[in-house]
């Protein structure tokens, strides 16, 4: 990995501090909520206490990784206005999340998703088995590109060796985890959100304030548009593709569900997810700004397939001396708090997961699980080199929206699912899905329509694994599960709430 | 409905206060083994519900959730499909520009997120006034 900047001293400092006082600050909120965290309930679902802005905060901190932090703008450079779906998906997929998901999974009283499939389906110890294996292998595919982003973004700033960054990223989350499990993960992320957000509209102004006159006063103003026009954009197919995954995706990402349990009621869960909404589209403005400020500024990027660094670069090439590498740190800042958040986040779900399913749920468990969940992530980030962020990322919504996601919408919806029927989806979605994602890396990027299909698997993986989730099903009609009355009255008959 | 059995809190307490003379007693915190809710708690009771006009309420409103839900999802994916169909098959479009921008980049950059926002506060009160239409029935 090149070294963008030829990072100076100054530079290298500012940065290593800004860097420094996001992971102390992150661990004394960590400390500070170990006090109140007491019960295993507190331990992993901060006791369904926590008011909807702060829930809605925490999601937003946990949501917004290293893809939409460095990788929005980084695809914008490398393709054009078909970069801008990644921030649409990203925002549209919280609304489906709202329409089928907050409010019954949250009456569900699961923790995690295996605990849902087992609400749904007592008699099947082979599903729960099932969807950990598929927790497991979600949540480590999406700490990998965390892990990437932080070697990226330290070896640009810093110059320093690019295993530094996720051996970093790794003991700090170790830490917060182990020390006060959700309770102090809800305190921390809702502040890294706040974070995030600032960390990008500072930087995003100054550039502004400088790119905007010297735009409208030259010739390069004309220049602007052609620009924007020059960039390659992905083919309908594609972006079609991508919307799905990123929509039905998020439906079924580990980490994010885990949120909802800590909202008091359906009805709370409801007004959180559309308050995240409104963080969501007012944070994807910034990459966006700053995707096509480096198409104007950066846009030799697009060439070396290192657009990810965008957001990093930027600062020094529109000012210089100290303000440069004052911003450049600030961004750093803000890019650890991204990767720290989201790892944090699919650490506790991760660990969440094996400890059910092998510690018999302890809290002596449950460390054993946190240290196993981060170590194997930073092994293999190391070993391999970093795709396009958004686009890693992307991967991973197209498997969990063969998988995770039909199990949750028909478990949710339509009671005459059969476990047999959803343990047939899932194993279909997963092997399709996945052996196209495997098959398609490892292929040339040319134009052939079957290439499309195979490295953008969500348009036909997913209603896949739908219709054989509902084949089965009819087929094993006998074997609906005998309660399935009862727990779809669980799920959508309204909780009592004060309000009402 | 809910299993009473299933609190969110399964502590085991072996209190040792009552060995502890006095005020010595308040001062010695509690022990509490921690443990995840175990598989009984994530059992729904199997009996049949009780009254079948229950049942057939309760499967009116899921009726209606799910209308409205999938009412929005497609209202929004036709949306941005058609976006998409759009660009691709009437690219004229594109010269149409707003401060040296084109067009498109408004409307995805910036467009699209009001349209979300604004879909997810009208599902969100039509979700709220199904669920209070199914209490004042499933009550009266």
């Amino acid at each position: 990995m090149s070294a963008g900047i030829g990072a100076s001293a100054v530079a290298s400092l500012l940065s290593v501090s800004a860097l420094i006082v996001v992971c102390l600050t992150t661990m004394l909120i960590a400390f500070y909520g170990l006090r109140i965290s007491r019960t295993t309930s507190d331990f992993y679902v901060a006791s369904r206490t926590v008011p909807p802005w702060w829930n809605a905060s925490a999601i937003g901190g946990e949501y917004l990784s290293a893809a939409s932090f460095l990788g929005v703008a980084g695809l914008i450079v490398l393709s054009g206005q078909s970069g801008l779906w990644f921030p649409i998906g990203y925002t549209a997929g919280y609304l489906m999340l709202l329409l089928f998901v907050a409010a019954p999974l949250r009456r569900s009283r699961a923790y995690t998703i295996p605990d849902f499939a087992q609400i749904r389906f007592d008699n099947s110890p082979m599903l729960r088995k099932l969807t950990t294996y598929l927790v497991v292998v979600i949540c480590w595919l999406y700490i990998v590109p965390q892990m990437h982003g932080a070697a990226l973004t330290l070896s640009i700033a810093t110059g320093l060796p690019s295993w530094v960054g996720p051996v970093v990223v790794a003991v700090v989350v170790c830490v917060t985890v182990l020390s006060g499990g959700m309770r102090s993960v809800t305190f921390v992320q809702a502040f890294q959100y706040w974070f995030k957000l600032a960390a990008l509209v500072i930087p995003t102004i100054f550039l502004l304030s400088r790119a905007v006159p010297e735009h409208a006063a030259s010739e390069r103003a004309q220049s602007l548009y052609v620009q924007l026009e020059s960039v390659n954009t992905m083919n309908m197919y594609e972006t079609i593709s991508i919307i799905l995954a990123l929509l039905f995706g998020t439906l079924g990402l580990p980490h994010v569900l885990v949120r909802f349990y800590t909202n008091p009621t359906g009805q709370s869960a409801r007004t959180t997810t559309v308050i995240v909404l409104c963080l969501l589209s007012a944070f994807y403005l910034l990459p966006t700004t700053l995707g096509v400020l480096g198409i104007l500024y950066t846009p030799e990027l697009g060439a070396t397939n290192e657009t990810d660094a965008t957001i990093l670069l930027l600062p020094s090439r529109l000012f210089d001396g100290f303000l440069a590498d004052a911003l450049t740190a600030v961004v750093v800042g803000g890019a650890f708090a991204a990767f720290l958040s989201t790892t944090s986040g699919l650490v506790v779900s991760l660990s969440g997961a094996i400890s059910q399913e092998f510690f018999k749920g302890t809290v002596r468990g449950f460390r054993i699980s946190t240290v196993l969940a981060t170590a194997l992530p930073v092994l293999i980030a190391v070993l391999t080199s970093s795709l396009a962020l958004a686009g890693a990322i992307g991967n991973v919504f197209a498997f969990t929206a063969s998988t995770i996601c039909p199990l949750l919408l028909l478990g949710i919806w339509w009671r005459s699912l059969t476990a047999k029927g959803a343990i047939a989806g899932l194993l279909v979605g997963a092997i399709t899905c996945g052996t196209s994602l495997i098959i398609g890396i490892f292929l040339p990027a040319t134009d052939q329509w079957w290439i499309h299909l195979l490295r953008q698997p969500a348009a036909w993986s997913v209603p896949l694994a739908f219709v054989v989730m509902i084949v089965v099903s009819r087929g094993t009609q006998h074997a609906v599960p005998e309660n399935a009355d009862r727990v779809m009255t669980l799920l959508h008959v309204p909780d009592h709430d004060p309000k009402f | 409905m809910q299993n009473p059995a299933a609190g969110d809190k399964r502590q085991n307490t072996n209190s040792p206060d009552e060995a502890l003379p006095g005020r010595f007693a308040q001062q010695r915190p509690q022990r509490v083994l921690v443990q995840a809710p175990q598989d009984a708690s994530l059992t729904v009771t199997r009996q049949p519900p009780e009254h079948t006009a229950e049942e057939f309420y309760v499967r009116q409103l899921i009726r209606s959730q799910l209308r409205l839900g999938c009412s929005v999802a497609a209202g929004l994916l036709a949306l941005l499909v058609g976006i998409c169909s759009l660009l691709v098959f009437w690219p004229v479009v594109s010269n149409i520009h707003l401060f040296h921008i084109p067009l498109p980049w408004w409307v995805l950059g910036v467009g699209m997120y009001p349209l979300i926002i604004v879909a997810g506060i009208l599902y969100n009160r039509a979700a709220a006034r199904n669920e209070r239409r199914y209490r004042s029935i499933s009550r009266g």
